[in-house]
C-alpha cells in the first residue's frame, strides 16, 4: 500500500483580485477547496489538515492557521451529533520543506491507519507590504491531497538533513524597530525581517545534491532514472541547476512560472501544476530551505 | 471515512491505540520513559503584576483564576533556552543520547531567541538539534496552540506504534509571560479580552516516547480533533504597542464550548481504552485557570457518571505555560514522588482552534527514574 496524490491545486495573490490585498489565508482556503473540488471529494472527508506555510496574514501566532482554514473550508466543524468523523488540524514549520515535511507525516499516519485521508496546504503573503523588509516571496497557496491505495507505490522513500553551518543565509525574524527619533516603546512597531544571504543558493544546492545522492544510495536508484525532478529552495534557477548537477535532464524538470520562480512553502505545489505524473514514472521532490534544512522524497505514480 | 472504534462505531477523533490494540497499524506500544522540565528562576507574583497595570482594574486576577504567582524569563533566557534546558532534563531522565533519537519536534507557540526576537526561519528544531547533538533525527516545528506538546505525542506515539521509529522527543519552551506584560499595559476591566494573557507563565519542558517492550504498560490511547466553528476564539500577533506578542480572546465562551465539546471526546477516548472515568487515577488538564478546571471537572463528572480519584492543579504556582502546562505538571509529580507505578494519568488538552487532546496512559517505569519505586 501506499500514500498517493489524489489531487493538487494552487492559487495565486495574481489571480485572487477581489479581495483588495489577498491574504495568506485566502490563498490557502482557494487551493485546499480547488484541490478537494479537483478530487471529487468533500471536506467532510478529511481526517487531517495539516498547514505548512510561514508567513501568515498579521503574523498569526495562535491559532494554528490550519484550523482557520478547516473552518473556512467547512470541514466538520461542530461537534458530532451522532454519527460522523472529525479532522485534526495543526501547523508545521519547517521553512520551505515544510510541504514535503507535512506529506511524510501524512503518508506516516495514512500508513499507520490513524487516517484516511489527509491534506497539506501551504501558503505564504508578505503580511504588511511596505512595511516587512527583505520579503522576495509571490503571494502563492498551494495543496496537496493525499490518500492510501492498495495498487500503486505512491511515495517510497524520504530523506531529511540539516546543515546548522548554514543557518545564517536565510533568516527571517520579526522583531521591534524603534522609529527614528523616537524614544517612547508605542512610537515604532513590531517589524518582520528576510534576510537571504548571495551565498544561499549555491550552498542550498550543494546541501540538496548531497542529500538527493544519500537517498539515491539508501534506495539503490540511479539518478538519471528520474522522469520528473520538482526542486524548489525559494530562488530563483534552482530546479535547473540542481537537475544538472544530479546529472538529470533538463527535460525532467518541473518548472515554475517566470513571475513565480521565487514561490516559498507552497513552491512543490505549483511545480506538481506543470507536469503530469504518468503511470509507472518516478519523480523526485525535494526541497531546500532555512536550516539549511532539505526533505526529498520518491514518489512512484 | 475515519477509523472505527472498538464498538464497532465510528469516531469522531483521530484515534491510537485501545483496548483491541486499533488501528491496525499499531504494531508496538509507546511509552514515556523521561518527562524534562526547565523552569526561570525570577517568580512574578499576581498582585505584583496588577500593580503594574496602566489603568486602575480592581480585577482580583489571583481570586479570580487561583494563578498566585508564575515564573518569568530573566536574562538570557528566551524560548530556545528554556526548550534546552528541558530536553537536557528528559534525555537525563530518559537514559538515552541524544544521538538515540529519531525524531525531534519542536512544539513551542512562541519562537523567541536572543531576548524578544521572533524568529521564523530556520525553525527552532534545527538549532536545538545540533546544540543536543541529535544528529540522526528528522526534526521540524509544529504549533498547534496550548495543544502543540500534546500534538507532538500524538505523532510520536503514532510513529513508534506503527514501527517507524523507535524513539523520539517533544520539546517546548514557551517565554510567553511578555503576553501578560503587554496587556497590563492595555487593560481596563475584567471584560478585557486581554484578560487571559495576565494568566501566563514562562517555562521549558520536554517528553521523550520510546518503543516499549513487549507487554510493558504505556500510552494505552491518544486521540485529537478540531471543531475549527471556534478557531477563532483566540487570536495571537505581534503586539502594536511594543515587543512580543497580544493576545486577545473570548476566554468565557472558549471554556464554555471547550468544556461542552470535550464530554463527547472524553466519553469517545475511555470508551476506546475500555475505561470508567473514575479508573483514572491522575487527570491532568489544560491549566487555564483553577476556576475553570473546578467548574470542567464537575460538568465532566456529572456527565461521565464518575470522577477521577486526582485532579492536577499547578496553575496556582506556574500559571498557564500555554503548551508546556501538561508536561510541567507531570515533571512536579515525578520529582515529588506523588505518582505509584500502577497509576494511570489522563491529560487533557483543551486549546484554542478549538484543539481537543487526549492522551491515556500507565505511568510505570517512569516512577523508577525519578527515584522513587512505591
Amino acid at each position: 500500500m501506499g500514500t498517493i496524490i489524489e489531487a493538487s491545486a494552487t492559487a495565486t495573490a495574481a489571480e485572487h483580485r477581489r479581495s483588495l490585498s489577498p491574504g495568506s489565508l485566502e490563498l490557502a482556503d482557494a487551493a485546499a477547496r480547488s484541490c478537494l473540488a479537483r478530487a471529487g471529494r468533500t471536506a467532510e472527508e478529511l481526517d487531517l489538515l495539516i498547514n505548512a506555510g510561514v508567513f501568515h496574514d498579521k503574523i498569526l501566532s495562535e491559532p494554528a492557521f490550519a484550523s482557520l482554514i478547516q473552518e473556512d473550508i467547512g470541514a466538520n466543524l461542530t461537534r458530532p451529533a451522532g454519527a460522523g468523523h472529525g479532522t485534526f488540524s495543526f501547523d508545521v514549520y519547517n521553512g520551505a520543506c515544510g510541504l514535503l515535511t507535512g506529506i511524510h507525516l501524512v503518508d506516516g499516519m495514512l500508513a499507520s491507519g490513524t487516517v484516511k485521508l489527509g491534506m497539506v496546504v501551504a501558503s505564504d503573503m508578505d503580511p504588511e507590504p511596505g512595511i516587512s523588509e527583505g520579503f522576495s516571496f509571490p503571494g502563492v497557496g498551494g495543496a496537496v491531497l493525499l490518500s492510501p491505495d492498495d495498487s500503486r507505490a505512491g511515495f517510497t522513500a524520504f530523506q531529511f538533513a540539516t546543515f546548522p553551518e548554514f543557518a545564517e543565509l536565510f533568516q527571517s525574524s520579526v522583531d521591534w524597530q524603534d522609529h527614528a527619533g523616537q524614544e517612547l516603546a508605542h512610537h515604532g512597531r513590531n517589524i518582520l525581517t528576510v534576510e537571504i544571504a548571495e551565498s544561499y543558493t549555491t550552498r542550498a544546492l550543494q546541501c540538496a545534491e548531497s542529500t538527493a545522492r544519500e537517498l539515491a544510495r539508501g534506495q539503490a536508484l540511479d539518478l538519471s532514472q528520474i522522469d520528473v525532478i520538482i526542486a524548489t529552495a525559494s530562488v530563483p534557477g534552482f530546479a535547473d541547476a540542481l537537475a544538472t548537477r544530479l546529472g538529470i535532464p533538463t527535460a525532467a524538470v518541473a518548472t515554475l512560472p517566470d513571475d513565480l520562480h521565487s514561490a516559498h512553502t507552497a513552491a512543490p505545489a505549483l511545480a506538481l501544476q506543470s507536469t503530469a505524473l504518468a503511470a509507472g514514472s518516478t519523480t523526485l521532490f525535494i526541497s531546500a530551505g532555512a536550516g539549511i534544512t532539505v526533505a526529498a522524497a520518491l514518489y512512484r505514480a | 471515512m475515519g477509523g472505527v472504534s472498538v464498538n464497532g462505531g465510528e469516531h469522531w477523533m483521530a484515534l491510537e491505540g485501545g483496548a483491541d490494540g486499533s488501528p491496525p497499524g499499531g504494531l508496538y506500544t509507546s511509552r514515556f520513559v523521561g518527562i524534562g522540565a526547565s523552569l526561570p528562576e525570577r517568580r512574578l507574583g499576581t498582585d505584583e503584576l496588577m500593580a503594574s497595570t496602566t489603568h486602575r482594574t480592581g480585577i482580583d486576577l489571583e481570586r479570580l483564576t487561583g494563578v498566585h504567582e508564575r515564573r518569568i524569563a530573566g536574562a538570557g533566557e528566551d524560548s530556545y533556552t528554556l526548550a534546552l534546558g528541558a530536553a537536557r532534563d528528559a534525555l537525563a531522565y530518559a537514559d538515552c543520547a541524544a544521538e538515540d533519537l529519531d525524531v525531534l519536534i519542536v512544539s513551542s507557540i512562541t519562537h523567541y531567541v536572543g531576548g524578544l526576537r521572533m524568529q521564523l526561519d530556520p525553525p527552532l528544531s534545527v538549532s536545538l538539534k545540533q546544540a543536543l547533538g541529535a544528529r540522526r533525527a528528522l526534526s521540524f516545528d509544529i504549533s498547534n496552540a496550548c495543544a502543540g506538546m500534546m500534538t507532538g505525542v500524538f505523532l510520536l506515539n503514532d510513529m513508534i506504534r506503527a514501527g517507524q521509529i523507535r524513539r523520539g522527543m517533544v520539546v517546548s519552551g514557551e517565554y510567553i509571560s511578555q503576553l501578560g506584560r503587554n496587556a497590563a499595559l492595555e487593560i481596563r476591566t475584567i471584560m478585557d479580552d486581554q484578560l487571559a494573557s495576565l494568566t501566563l507563565g514562562d517555562a521549558g519542558a520536554a517528553a521523550i516516547l520510546e518503543r516499549a517492550p513487549e507487554g510493558a504498560a504505556g500510552i494505552e490511547v491518544a486521540g485529537f480533533t478540531t471543531l475549527a466553528e471556534h478557531s477563532r476564539l483566540c487570536l495571537a500577533f505581534p503586539a502594536k504597542i511594543g515587543r512580543g506578542v497580544s493576545m486577545y480572546s473570548d476566554a468565557r465562551t472558549l471554556q464554555e464550548v471547550g468544556i461542552a465539546d470535550t464530554v463527547p471526546m472524553l466519553r469517545e477516548a475511555l470508551d476506546q481504552a475500555g475505561l470508567d472515568f473514575d479508573q483514572i487515577d491522575y487527570f491532568i488538564p489544560h491549566q487555564t485557570s483553577a476556576r475553570a478546571i473546578k467548574k470542567g471537572v464537575q460538568e465532566f463528572s456529572e456527565r461521565m457518571g464518575g470522577a477521577p480519584k486526582h485532579v492536577v492543579v499547578t496553575v496556582d504556582e506556574f500559571g498557564n505555560t500555554s503548551s508546556t502546562t501538561h508536561f510541567l505538571a507531570l515533571w512536579k509529580y515525578l520529582t515529588e514522588g506523588r505518582f505509584a507505578k500502577s497509576d494511570r494519568v489522563l491529560l487533557l488538552s483543551i486549546a484554542s482552534g478549538l484543539e481537543v487532546g487526549i492522551v491515556i496512559f500507565k505511568v510505570d517505569q517512569l516512577v523508577e527514574r525519578y527515584g522513587h519505586d512505591h
